[in-house]
């Protein structure tokens, strides 16, 4: 008999920069308003999942032994920007299938400054050499292909982040709370045409908790709970003769989650996906059922992902205004829609929000979640 | 001191690190790999097919010419490259159906369009501890191609 899956509790470290905090210390912040919000204790949760991506041997220890020493399992999990919400995946499969109860996935990363490089060993060596290894290349790259495949306008990426820091201007805990104009997006500094400055997510440090726990244990402290409905996780497929390379088969994905959950795009009343640059959210309207192929560019231009559109994206301001510490990521989009469904998204709420979807994409892999109330 | 040491070797010509390249006899190309029993072809070189899972693939020169399949121009420099800003990465689609990340030269970056026809260039880009001239490649436009 498998359970339903409860998201009981969120909680944030806010996200900036912290350079004088150790990932212990964010940690411990974000896991204590998770108790805090799920009203258990931390002697309460069985198995934990520490996810980051450049934090070192032992940071599970380093994070959870904040909170306490009661001698659960700990495992760190690493997905790059994807590992939070990985984490919390697992620890769904472990609570559906009654293995526990209550489990919590603390995510949390202290970044290096600079522009985050793409996958490569130690090794210096032809993508070194070159300057490929850069990642705002890789999204510029699609971008490029779409302005060239569907007449997809820079004004038409720019617009998400404009979107992203108006949504983020209403999140205490997002990186940046201030809105920036259209014209401030389209005349930072180019990175990678057509990317500038202000269409990449920002070099964040920040933690995420989110307890998950089954059905059961859930309606003893809550009486309207949020569900982690659905979760699928896959990497890029091989196909034939479509050399092209992606972060994983997202339309595949959100196919998957649509089937399993029941549900199509026009179920969907809030989302968050995977901006790491201001394309991604055009590609991924498109790629989640939102809009049709090659339509991304316009359906955003026209307010359908803003707060009080069609499909409201990234209400809390995304990775390019909330932040992007990659180990957090997935646990603060959770956290977001968590909120939202449960109507405690403040000036950001999307009104009454039942269905949510979840996209968080890195190298090596890509999630889509489905949460209901 | 090995009386070896004290002759004079020509300098040996190697691919740089994480590129595979034909050199030597004849015409130099990217290396890449075919399988045998379904024909698909990629790069870089792998031992599994992606197709049918034939293990053991038949290394092969890749054609010298492609087409430009997308782009960016990188307006900053990452540490320790040796191109300067701006310039061109690109992924150029060969006709074997590969794509080949890579960096464009003799282009004004402005000029560049998805779809124009390229052609592979294979030069000297350092030496290294042992004194061989460390090889890598980019593309450019090809002279006489359609734009
Ligand atoms: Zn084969």
């Amino acid at each position: 008999m498998s359970s339903r899956v409860v998201v009981l509790g969120v909680g944030l470290h806010p996200f900036g920069r912290h350079p004088d905090k150790s990932i212990g210390e964010m940690a411990r912040v974000a896991g204590l308003a998770a108790l805090k919000d799920a009203g258990v204790e931390y002697k309460d949760v069985q198995a934990g999942f520490c996810a980051h991506v450049n934090q070192g041997v032992g940071a599970g220890l380093r994070t959870f032994g904040q909170l306490g020493m009661t001698g659960i399992p700990v495992t760190n999990i690493e997905l790059a920007c994807a590992s939070s919400s990985r984490a919390a995946m697992l620890s769904a499969d472990a609570i559906a299938n009654g293995l526990y109860d209550v489990v919590m996935v603390i995510g949390v990363e202290k970044m290096e400054r600079g522009l985050l490089s793409g996958v490569g060993g130690k090794e210096f060596g032809y993508n070194d050499a070159m300057g490929i290894n850069l990642m705002p290349a890789i999204y510029a790259m699609w971008a490029q292909r779409h302005m060239h495949l569907h007449g997809t306008k820079h004004e038409h990426f720019a617009k998400v982040s404009e979107k992203a820091h108006r949504n983020g201007a209403l999140n205490p805990n997002a990186q940046y709370q201030k809105a920036i104009s259209l014209e401030d997006v389209l005349t930072s500094r180019m990175i990678a045409d057509p990317i500038t400055l202000y269409e990449c997510s920002p070099t964040t440090d920040g933690a995420s908790a989110v307890i998950l726990a089954s059905e059961a244990v859930a309606r003893k402290h809550t009486n309207a709970p949020v569900f982690l409905d659905t979760w699928v996780g896959g990497t890029p497929e091989y196909h034939r003769g479509e050399a092209e390379q992606a972060e994983g088969p997202n339309a595949v994905l959100a196919q998957k989650a649509y089937e399993a959950g029941g549900l199509g795009p026009e179920d969907v009343d809030v989302c968050q996906i995977h901006d790491a640059f201001s394309p991604g959210e055009v590609f991924l309207a498109e790629e989640l059922g939102f809009c049709p192929e090659g339509e991304g560019g316009p359906f955003i231009w026209e307010g359908n992902t803003e707060i009080g559109g069609r499909i409201p994206i990234n209400t809390d301001g995304g990775l390019l205004s909330r932040g992007h510490p990659i180990g957090a990521t997935g646990g603060a989009m959770i956290t977001e829609l968590a909120l939202q469904l449960r109507g405690d998204a403040g000036q950001r709420q999307v009104p009454d929000a039942k269905t949510a979807l979840l996209h968080n994409a890195g190298i090596g892999g890509v999630n889509v979640m489905v949460l209901k109330r | 001191m090995s009386t070896e040491s004290s002759v004079e070797k020509p300098a040996q010509r190697v691919a740089i690190k994480g590129a595979s390249l034909r050199l030597g006899e004849g015409e130099e190309a990217l290396e890449g790999c075919r399988c045998p029993d379904c024909g698909d072809t990629f790069y870089p070189p792998r031992t599994v097919c992606l197709s049918c899972y034939h293990e053991g693939l038949d290394r092969v020169a890749l054609s010298r010419c492609g087409a430009l399949h997308t782009f960016t121009i990188a307006r900053m420099a990452l540490p320790g490259a040796f191109v300067k800003a701006p310039y061109v990465i690109a992924q150029v689609q060969l006709p074997e159906g590969v794509i080949i990340p890579t960096v464009l030269d003799d282009v004004d970056p402005e000029s560049v369009q998805i779809g124009m026809e390229l052609e592979i260039v294979i030069e000297k880009a350092m030496s290294d501890a042992e004194g061989n001239d460390v090889m890598a490649f980019k593309f450019r436009p090809l002279k006489g191609g359609a734009a």
